[in-house]
């Protein structure tokens, strides 16, 4: 917390566009051009920042996508539990809060585990108890930088 | 499987057996394995349908992404609907695929696809031969998804009149699926029918 959007952003290519750099100067078999046609501007499901896939399998412009997500992410309120009777269970692992868990906030007020709502944005920007777009505005912002 | 998934799918199932739906006969699971990977769905047909009086089976496979990707559903049950495939079983229902959102639940899912098989969505079809049949020809529509849910949904509702025109084709050696499927795709025209499996 506390990053400059921006700042973030920067930080999270980085490393991004160093891999494929060295990909492409190291050797020419890597699928990664036949997975790009495959899916060519479809919606794109990404792995969660716990299943690890290829960076050479991801197009530049994937790259991109990912990186702004991760720092999207980063700028939604997190807090911890404080055993609130609203929110009695996080509805993405079915599991009761407990004072003192890490949560993330979202704009309609829908609260969950840091870990689980964190791994549903990197696949969707839409709250999955209410379907309301996490940030659509600031989003659109964001990508047209 | 993954921790989270089966989890969740525990918690779930303990909440579909307590449900409401399940108390009155409209939805039921059971499971298939012991890791919470694979279940058996079934639905009753909705009331004021052709399925209406017939029970559907249904296969659920849970991914190890659950809930972050939704859950394989397919008919075990043959069935005569637009959205569904007549061959296969596959669903054509967007919470099943793109519109999927982590706090859905088998016991919604199951609820939708109730809800599917009362709104049948034809301009979004899985089986265009019976979306076609659906939009043209409502009524013939009708009586082949009762004529269905009859032979394979132990429906009860009886057509002595498709009966007998499978009877014809199977006299003539052709096995009594086939001989439905024919008929079903053609308005019931036995000549049709026999030109179409004999061609």
């Amino acid at each position: 917390m506390g990053n400059c959007l921006k700042g973030s952003s920067t930080d999270d290519l980085s490393p991004l566009r160093n891999a494929e750099t060295t990909s492409e100067t190291t050797t020419s078999e890597q699928p990664w051009i036949p997975y790009r046609e495959v899916n060519p501007g479809g919606p794109i499901f990404y792995p969660s920042p716990g299943i690890s896939c290829s960076v050479n399998q991801l197009s530049e412009e994937d790259q991109v996508k990912i990186a702004k997500k991760l720092g999207f992410i980063q700028h939604l309120p997190t807090g911890t539990y404080d055993g609130c009777k609203k929110n009695r269970e996080c509805v993405i692992c079915m599991i009761e809060f407990i004072v003192g868990d890490p949560v993330r906030y979202l704009p309609c007020l829908h609260i969950y585990h840091k870990k689980c709502i964190d791994a549903w944005l990197m696949r969707s920007f839409t709250c999955p108890s209410c379907m309301e777009p996490v940030d659509a505005a600031l989003l659109t912002s964001y990508e047209t930088k | 499987m993954a921790n989270i998934a089966a989890q969740r799918i525990k918690r779930e199932f303990k909440e579909v057996i307590k449900s409401e739906e399940v108390a009155k006969c409209a939805i039921k699971l059971e499971l298939i394995d012991d890791n919470y990977s694979e279940l058996k769905g079934e639905i009753a047909g909705p009331p004021d349908t052709p399925y209406e009086g017939g029970n559907f089976v249904l296969e659920i496979k849970v991914p190890e992404t659950y809930p972050f990707n939704p859950p394989k559903v397919k008919f075990l049950t043959k069935i005569w609907h637009p959205n569904i495939s007549s061959v296969t079983g596959a669903i054509c229902l967007d919470i099943l695929k793109d519109q999927w959102a982590a706090a859905m639940t088998l016991r919604t899912v199951l609820l939708s696809l109730q809800a599917l098989m009362a709104a049948a969505e034809p301009d979004d079809p899985q089986d265009a031969v019976v979306a076609k049949q659906y939009k043209e020809n409502p009524e013939m529509f009708n009586s082949t998804a009762r004529h269905w849910t009859n032979v394979y949904a132990g429906g009860p509702n009886k057509n002595p009149d498709f009966d007998q025109k499978i009877q014809r084709l199977t006299d003539m050696g052709v096995m009594s699926h086939d001989a439905r499927v024919a008929l079903s795709t053609y308005n019931w025209e036995l000549e049709r029918a026999t030109e179409a499996i004999f061609t």
